[in-house]
C-alpha cells in the first residue's frame, strides 16, 4: 500500500530542495565574475539572470516550506534527485541565454550533462562563446562531480543529521569521517588541493606549448576541471587535440585516472596508507578491465594499419580507452575517427570500457569498478563451491579500505545495479538504432550517455530527434544518481496521485 | 489480461509510437557551407582516400597561434561560422569544424587576429599535405602547411547587452533581494507557525 505523502513531507522536501538550488545560483557568481573581467556584458546580464531565478525559487521554497524536521531517507533521495531536476533547469538559463543553443532542451542536455560529468554537448559554435559561459560549463562539470549535494553541505546545511541521506542520494555512500559535513569537507580539501596542483602543471605546460599566460592559465583550469570531475568539457570544439602535446596528455590522464578514484581511496592515501592503492578491488578492476580492453583496440587498429608506429598506435589508443574507462570523455581524436579509422573492434573496446566506468563514489560513472570485482570474486567463490567438497565451507573476500567478507546480500546489490545499468544501456542502444542510426554507433553514444563518459562517434548533435535528447538526459541522471534515488523521485510523484491518506 | 497490463502495454506502445514518430530535428538554419572541396567534415570521412595528398583549404583562423620553436600550430574552421559568427547574429548551423594545421611560425605570423567571443578571425588559405594519421605528431590528424595567405582580415564581434535581457535581470534580482528578506525577517514578524519537529 502506497501512502501519500504529507504536508510535512512536502515541506521539508521543498525546504532542502530549496537549499541546494540556492547553493547553485551562489555558484553562477564565479562565471558572472569572469565574465565581468573580461568586459562580456551581455553575458554578466545573462548570469543575473540566472542567479535570480535560482535565488527566487531557492528562497521562494524556503519561504513556503518552513519547518524544523528532519530528512528521513525517502526524503534525502527526493531531494536529491529533484533538486539536480530543478537545477539542470534553472542552471541552463545562461547556456539558453547566450543564443548558442538551438532550444531550451539542448540548454538543459548541456547542463545535465555537466552537472553528471558526462561531457555532451549540444551547444554550437563552441569555438566562439564567452569566458564567462565556459567558466560555467567547466565549473558545471567540477561541482557535478563533488556533487551539487556535497557543495550545499559544505556551506548551507550545517548541523543536520538527515544531510547524510541526501548525500546518499547523489549516489555517495563512503563516510570518510564520523560527521557527514565533514566528509564533504574531506572531499573538498582532497579536489581543492588536486585543482590547484594539477591546474598548476597544465598552465605551465600550455605556457610552454606557445599559449598566452591568461588563456593558459583559464585552459589549464578548465582542463583540469573536466578531468578531475572526469566530464571530458574542453574549452575548443577540438576538445584535448588542440594541445597537440604528449606532455599535456600524460597530465590529463593522470588527473583523470586520480579523479576517477573513489574518495575513500583518496582518503586513505592522504591519512597515509599507501598501499591501499595496490590492494583495493577497484584500482586491481580497473587495472584490468583497462589493460583488456587497451589491448582489443591496439590489437584490432594495429591489424587495420590506422596509425604509422607502435608509439603512436599506443599513445592515441591508451588515451582514447583511458578516458573512456574512467568516464572522462577528453578524446585527442575527431568523434568521427572512432568509425572512420577505428571501426567495429575499436567501437566495442571503448564501449566496454565505458559501460564498466569508474570506481564507485568518485566523480566518474559507468557500473563501478567495485561491482565488478564483487561480481568477479562471487563467480569464481561459486565455481571453488562446485569444485570443492559438498561439506566446505566456501568464502571470499575483497579488500577495499578493510577486507569485507562476501556474502550474497552486496553480491545482490552488486548485480541489481549492474542489471539496471545494462538495461539503460540496451535501452539507448535500441532507440538509437530505432532512429535509423547504426547498432554500434548507437550503442556507443548510448552507453556514454548513460555511464556519464561523454565520448561521442557522432551520433549526439543539435540536429537528434529531440526524444533521443530527452532519454540521455534521463540516462545521465540515472546513470549519475545509481537510480535509486530518482526511482524514489518518481515513486513520490507517484505517491501523491495514487497514494491512500 | 488485467487492466495494469493493459495499461503497460498502452504505454509501451505509445512510447514506441512517440519515439518513431518524433524524427530528427531539422538541421539548423545556417546555410554558409564550407568553401572548400575538400572540407573538415569530408576529410574526416574519408581519411585515408585524402591521406598524403596536396590540399588547399580555408576557413576562419581560430583561438590562438600556438608558436613551437620554427613551426607553430594553429586551428582553421571551415564551418558555418567562418564568415560569421552567433555574436554577430548568424543563425546557428550545427557544431564548430576545422582541421590542425602544422606550418612554418613565419608563415602564422601573417595571421592578425584568431576567432573568439570578441572576434571573427582571419579567414586564412592554406596549402599543405593532409595526414590522416601524422608520424610526427603522435597519429593526429592534420595538414602540413607550406604556405599562408589570407583571404579577408577579422574584426571585432560585438554582442551588446539586450535591453530585454536587463530588464528581466533586474525585475528577478528585486524579487530574489525581497524573497531573502521576507524570509530573513519571517520569525521576527512572527508571522504563521513553524512546524514542530
Amino acid at each position: 500500500m502506497i501512502l501519500r505523502p504529507r504536508k510535512e513531507d512536502h515541506l521539508v522536501i521543498g525546504k532542502y530542495t530549496g537549499k541546494v538550488v540556492t547553493g547553485v545560483g551562489l555558484l553562477m557568481i564565479v562565471p558572472l565574475l569572469v565574465s565581468a573581467f573580461f568586459g562580456e556584458w551581455d553575458t554578466v546580464v545573462d548570469f543575473v539572470i540566472g542567479i535570480s531565478a535560482c535565488l527566487v525559487f531557492g528562497f521562494g521554497t524556503q519561504l513556503l516550506c518552513r519547518t524544523e524536521r528532519d530528512l528521513n531517507w525517502s526524503h534525502g533521495l527526493v531531494v536529491a534527485s529533484g533538486s539536480w531536476g530543478v537545477a539542470t533547469i534553472l542552471g541552463a538559463l545562461p547556456h539558453f541565454l547566450s543564443g548558442h543553443e538551438g532550444s531550451y532542451l539542448d540548454a538543459m542536455f548541456d547542463v545535465m550533462s555537466g552537472y553528471t560529468t558526462t561531457g555532451l554537448y549540444l551547444l554550437q559554435d563552441l569555438d566562439h562563446i564567452s569566458m564567462g559561459l565556459n567558466m560555467w560549463r567547466h565549473l558545471l562539470t567540477y561541482a557535478g562531480g563533488q556533487g551539487i549535494v556535497v557543495i550545499a553541505l559544505t556551506f548551507l546545511f550545517k548541523g543536520t543529521a538527515g544531510a547524510y541521506k541526501v548525500y546518499v542520494g547523489e549516489g555517495k555512500d563512503e563516510r570518510l569521517l564520523p560527521n557527514v559535513v565533514q566528509t564533504a569537507q574531506a572531499i573538498w580539501l582532497v579536489s581543492l588541493t588536486w585543482l590547484i596542483v594539477g591546474t598548476l602543471a597544465l598552465f605551465v605546460t600550455g605556457w610552454s606549448l606557445g599559449q598566452e599566460p591568461v588563456r593558459a592559465f583559464f585552459h589549464a583550469m578548465w582542463v583540469f576541471m573536466g578531468a578531475w570531475s572526469t566530464g571530458g568539457f574542453a574549452p575548443q570544439s577540438y576538445n584535448t587535440f588542440w594541445f597537440h602535446s604528449l606532455t599535456f596528455e600524460t597530465i590529463s590522464i593522470v588527473i583523470m585516472i586520480a579523479g576517477s578514484f573513489n574518495f575513500a581511496l583518496h582518503w586513505a592515501l592522504w591519512t597515509g596508507k599507501r598501499k591501499e592503492v595496490i590492494r583495493n578491488v577497484e584500482t586491481i578492476s580497473f587495472a584490468v578491465t583497462l589493460s583488456v580492453t587497451t589491448l582489443i583496440a591496439t590489437f584490432a587498429l594495429a591489424k587495420a594499419g590506422v596509425y604509422p608506429d607502435a608509439m603512436t598506435l599506443f599513445r592515441k589508443v591508451f588515451y582514447q580507452l583511458a578516458s573512456g574507462h574512467t568516464t572522462t570523455g577528453f578524446s585527442t581524436i575527431y568523434a568521427r575517427a572512432f568509425v572512420t579509422q577505428w571501426g567495429p573492434i575499436g567501437l566495442i573496446a571503448t564501449t566496454i570500457a565505458m559501460a564498466i566506468g569508474a570506481s564507485a563514489c568518485s566523480t566518474g560513472g559507468g557500473i563501478k569498478g567495485i561491482r565488478i570485482g564483487v561480481m568477479t570474486k562471487a563467480f569464481f567463490q561459486d565455481v571453488r563451491r562446485i569444485l570443492s567438497p559438498e561439506s566446505a565451507v566456501v568464502r571470499a573476500k575483497y579488500h577495499h579500505i578493510r577486507d569485507v567478507m562476501l556474502d550474497d546480500g552486496i553480491v545482490r546489490t552488486s548485480m541489481t545495479i549492474t542489471i539496471a545499468y545494462i538495461t539503460l544501456y540496451g535501452l539507448t542502444a535500441v532507440v538509437g538504432a530505432l532512429y535509423g542510426y547504426d547498432f554500434l554507433q548507437a550503442a556507443f553514444e548510448g552507453v556514454s550517455a548513460v555511464s556519464n563518459t561523454g565520448l561521442s562517434c557522432g551520433v549526439t548533435s543539435p540536429a537528434m530527434p529531440s526524444l533521443m535528447k530527452v532519454l540521455y538526459i534521463v540516462g545521465m541522471w540515472l546513470g549519475r544518481l545509481e537510480f535509486m534515488s530518482v526511482f524514489a523521485l518518481v515513486g513520490y510523484g507517484v505517491a501523491i496521485i495514487r497514494g491512500r491518506r | 489480461m488485467n487492466r495494469r497490463t493493459l495499461a503497460l502495454l498502452g504505454l509501451v506502445v505509445a512510447l514506441t509510437a512517440a519515439l518513431l514518430g518524433g524524427g530528427c530535428m531539422p538541421q539548423a538554419g545556417n546555410p554558409q557551407k564550407s568553401p572548400n572541396e575538400a572540407s573538415s567534415g569530408t576529410l574526416v570521412e574519408s581519411p585515408k582516400k585524402y591521406d598524403g595528398t596536396s590540399v588547399t583549404f580555408e576557413g576562419e583562423a581560430i583561438g590562438e597561434v600556438m608558436v613551437r620553436g620554427d613551426m607553430a600550430w594553429i586551428h582553421v574552421n571551415d564551418d558555418a561560422y567562418y564568415l560569421e559568427n552567433v555574436e554577430e547574429g548568424a543563425a546557428l548551423g550545427g557544431y564548430n569544424s576545422g582541421m590542425a594545421i602544422w606550418l612554418p611560425a613565419e608563415e602564422a605570423a601573417k595571421i592578425t587576429l584568431v576567432g573568439d567571443y570578441k572576434h571573427e578571425g582571419d579567414v586564412v588559405k592554406i596549402e599543405g599535405v593532409f595526414n590522416a594519421a601524422c608520424a610526427e605528431h603522435g597519429g593526429d590528424l592534420d595538414i602540413h602547411a607550406t604556405s599562408l595567405s589570407i583571404v579577408s582580415e577579422g574584426r571585432s564581434a560585438v554582442d551588446p547587452v539586450k535591453v530585454v535581457k536587463l530588464l528581466w535581470a533586474i525585475g528577478l534580482a528585486f524579487l530574489a533581494w525581497v524573497l531573502w528578506f521576507t524570509n530573513r525577517k519571517w520569525d521576527d514578524w512572527g508571522i504563521g507557525s513553524t512546524t514542530s519537529r
